[in-house]
């Protein structure tokens, strides 16, 4: 009759690590920085930026880090042409998106280093990774920056130091629509949030869901907040409201704003604009049913326009998904966007050397294209080639009129911590002030927690 | 014949394997409950009390702990009530025996995260089988939106780990039942004691090792339930189907291990609490043959 307090933790956690299902609240998808131009700017000359990658006398096998959340293909291929050249094989992670940061912190603490990684954008990450200990340090490495958008190389910049090297394209969040069923309606994409109701009311009369929400996955229910607080929030808390929130000087439920994207995502159920069986809803079932034609809507972020492909093929993410971002109460709202992710190094990694070889390869100008090849993107580097998505078009025209803004989890230190949760049981009760109470308390003990200054 | 005892030092391998990687760690765990160590820290300090005083503040707790008691009860009476019959009819002679022992022991050998996905399936509000199965019988009014709907999560995951588990009870009581002596039965048959009156005074009370064995494995199991959660609902929708694993498992993941520590050490102390007097009273009537 003994307990295996010990053992059972363990061997819980180490399901937990398997079973757990997919992906955390939007930490995933590739992107650029505001005013990031596509493929216009010059190439610049593509034999400096190329490491020298020649046949190694003896072999490594790296291993490389990534969350769940993101596609792998691009960099298979990527990892196949750097295994031809040099010998190198780099045997390829995938981490549960949700828990990516804590797998993450738990490697380091047990000295269990990748040799490289890929992390979610921001300057924060080095915060939470404590950089200036632990990772390889940048900015006077050769080969790395030649070929960077100045604006994407100083986004990544923290007193004068660079732990990150940015790599990806422009990620963004906001309503993703399926184009046939608007025609067939007759909608057009909305002027504000009243016309975004009265186009959504028309859907239903047509008898055609008008957004779906995956609930029961719950990190897709989190992008109406994340994408309406850039066209919301953002301009009513001003340039410092993200620096109060990450000194604890500001708390999340005395902004009106955000308790009013409760009110609104309420309001949306409560109208039964949202589909059936909304505590029942995934990601998966919301392509499946979007695809079909059945689902008008969806705020959502772009790692869905891959996963369409996958599904139903490129015309159809070509031809009939379209972007637009949530709407506010006066103009047609801002464009959320996500900054590229960034390559990062453990100093103390067993392969070190070999891993800042192969992000110089990464970084060369044929391997960059054949990343956006698989991947298209807004494009960080100069002279690099991708065709876009007629989403992704969409999203740079807002992008270019200076109507974007980055995620705000990209700007704060701590997280919304269990949001998902909060949202399955704000679906489940309706209840606004306990919503928004439990979601202000759980980023203030995430921040405490992880022991920031200020909270 | 004289009783020969092996030397002590024989144990020794085995004792040490054991301390170095069962009894040594729970310790560690023990002192690790008492402080502050968290991923995002570079030190660890002993902490006293303040992680319970803590924990026992949380509201989450009290919801991990209801459901957590609420689901070992219902699945150990449930996994041994199914589980002896279960042995009474296949232990008698049946065509196909052999073949439905099998069928219905095979469950448990599925991995519950493999029987979790299906399940989920099995459980869709609009396409899963069961409420296409209700509705097909005209019983549409019947169908729930089952692992979604707080009134039914919980309810649909004891299921499954019923349909899982209580094949093993079921090879436990077969087991027990090919010990009681069929001359005990016959002669009671001779007698005239009805069925139920055999397996209440004879078969029952014979049973008692199987079923202490069966009653501790399973309360000891389903206190520790986390899988069928993890996977069914992560605990949701919200926090409805929360057991103490999938609370420390999100504790756990946002890096405050010495809290999470102090979590399953208040697990351990619960099973403790119930599984010994449990342990007691049951070997108390168990019956010597």
């Amino acid at each position: 009759m003994k307990k295996t307090s010990k053992i059972s933790l363990a061997a819980a956690l180490g399901l937990a690590a398997t079973s757990l299902a997919a992906c955390g609240g939007g930490n995933g998808n590739d992107g650029a920085n505001a005013g990031a131009s596509s493929s216009a700017a010059p190439p610049a000359s593509a034999s400096a930026s190329a490491s020298a990658s020649t046949k190694a006398k003896d072999p490594v096998t790296l291993t490389f880090l990534i969350s769940n959340t993101e596609d792998t293909a691009p960099f298979t291929k990527i990892f196949d042409a750097y295994e031809k050249q040099t010998g190198n094989k780099v045997e390829l992670q995938s981490l549960p998106g949700g828990d990516y940061d804590n797998l993450l912190m738990t490697r380091f603490s047990t000295g269990d280093l990748p040799d490289l990684f890929l992390m979610q954008p921001g300057t924060k990450q080095y915060v939470k990774l404590r950089a200036d200990e632990t990772l390889h340090e940048w900015s006077g490495e050769s080969g790395v920056w030649d070929n960077v958008i100045d604006t994407i190389k100083q986004a990544q910049v923290q007193d004068g130091k660079i732990y990150g090297v940015p790599y990806g394209s422009t990620g963004m969040y906001g309503v993703f629509y399926n184009k046939d069923v608007f025609a067939k309606v007759g909608v057009q994409p909305p002027k504000n949030y009243q016309d975004l109701l009265d186009i959504a009311e028309k859907i239903k009369a047509a008898g055609i869901t008008p957004f779906y929400e995956g609930v029961k996955d719950g990190w897709p229910a989190q992008v109406f907040y994340l994408s309406g607080w850039v066209t919301e929030v953002d301009p009513a808390i001003g340039p410092d409201g993200a620096e109060k929130l990450n000194a604890n000087q500001l708390k999340l439920a005395d902004i009106p704003q955000v308790k009013d994207l409760f009110v609104k995502q309420k309001e949306l159920k409560d109208k039964g604009l949202l589909q059936k069986s909304v505590l029942a809803g995934t990601y998966d079932e919301l392509q499946n049913e979007m695809g079909e034609g059945k689902v008008a809507m969806a705020f959502m972020l772009d790692g869905i326009l891959s996963q369409m492909e996958k599904k139903f093929g490129k015309d159809f993410v070509q031809n009939s998904l379209g972007y637009f971002p949530f709407p506010s109460d006066t103009d047609a709202g801002t464009a959320m966007i996500t900054p590229p992710n960034q390559l990062m190094v453990p100093e103390k990694a067993k392969h070190r050397d070999a891993a800042i070889d192969l992000v110089k390869f990464m970084l060369q100008p044929d391997n960059v294209n054949s990343f956006y090849a698989e991947h298209p993107g807004i494009p960080i580097f100069k002279g690099a080639t991708s065709t876009l998505y007629p989403a992704q078009e969409d999203v740079k025209k807002f992008i270019d009129e200076g109507k974007s803004q980055i995620n705000i989890q990209n700007r704060l230190t701590a997280s919304f911590v269990d949001f998902a949760k909060t949202l399955q049981n704000f679906f489940i009760d309706g209840d606004v002030d306990k919503a928004l109470n439990e979601f202000s308390t759980n980023y203030q003990k995430d921040g405490k927690a992880k022991l920031l200054p200020g909270f | 014949m004289e009783s020969r005892k092996y030397p002590l030092y024989f144990s020794f391998p085995a004792l040490l394997v054991f301390l170095l990687f069962f009894i040594a760690p729970t310790f560690v765990g023990v002192y690790y409950s008492f402080t502050d160590w968290n991923i995002h820290a570079q030190t660890v300090h002993f902490i006293g009390l303040d992680n319970y005083r803590a924990l026992f503040q949380e509201p989450r707790l009290k919801t991990a702990l209801v459901n957590t008691l609420v689901f070992a009860a219902a699945v150990t009476v449930l996994q041994n009530v199914i589980g002896i019959a279960l042995a009474l009819v296949l232990n008698e002679k049946l065509k196909l025996r052999n073949v439905l022992r099998l069928i219905f022991f095979m469950p448990y050998v599925i991995a519950p995260v493999v029987i979790g996905y299906v399940f989920r399936a099995i459980y869709h509000p609009d396409h899963g089988i069961v409420n296409r199965a209700l509705r097909e019988f005209g019983l549409g009014a019947l169908a729930q939106d089952w692992l979604n709907d707080p009134k039914w999560a919980l309810f649909s995951i004891i299921m499954t780990d019923l349909w899982r588990v209580s094949g093993f009870a079921m090879v436990v009581y077969l087991a027990g039942l090919q010990f009681i002596p069929k001359d005990l039965l016959e002669s009671a048959s001779i007698d005239g004691a009805s069925y139920w009156s055999r397996f209440r005074h004879i078969v029952f009370p014979l049973l008692a090792p199987s079923f202490t064995v069966n009653v501790l494995l399973s309360l000891i199991g389903s206190m520790k339930v986390f899988e069928m959660v993890m996977v069914l609902t992560e605990g949701g929708p919200g926090y409805t189907t929360e057991v103490f694993y999938t609370y420390i498992r999100s504790t756990f993941s946002m890096g405050q291990m010495g809290y999470s520590t102090a979590i399953n050490l208040v697990l351990f102390v619960l099973v403790t609490a119930i599984g010994v007097p449990v342990l007691m009273a049951m070997k108390k009537r168990e019956v010597d043959m």
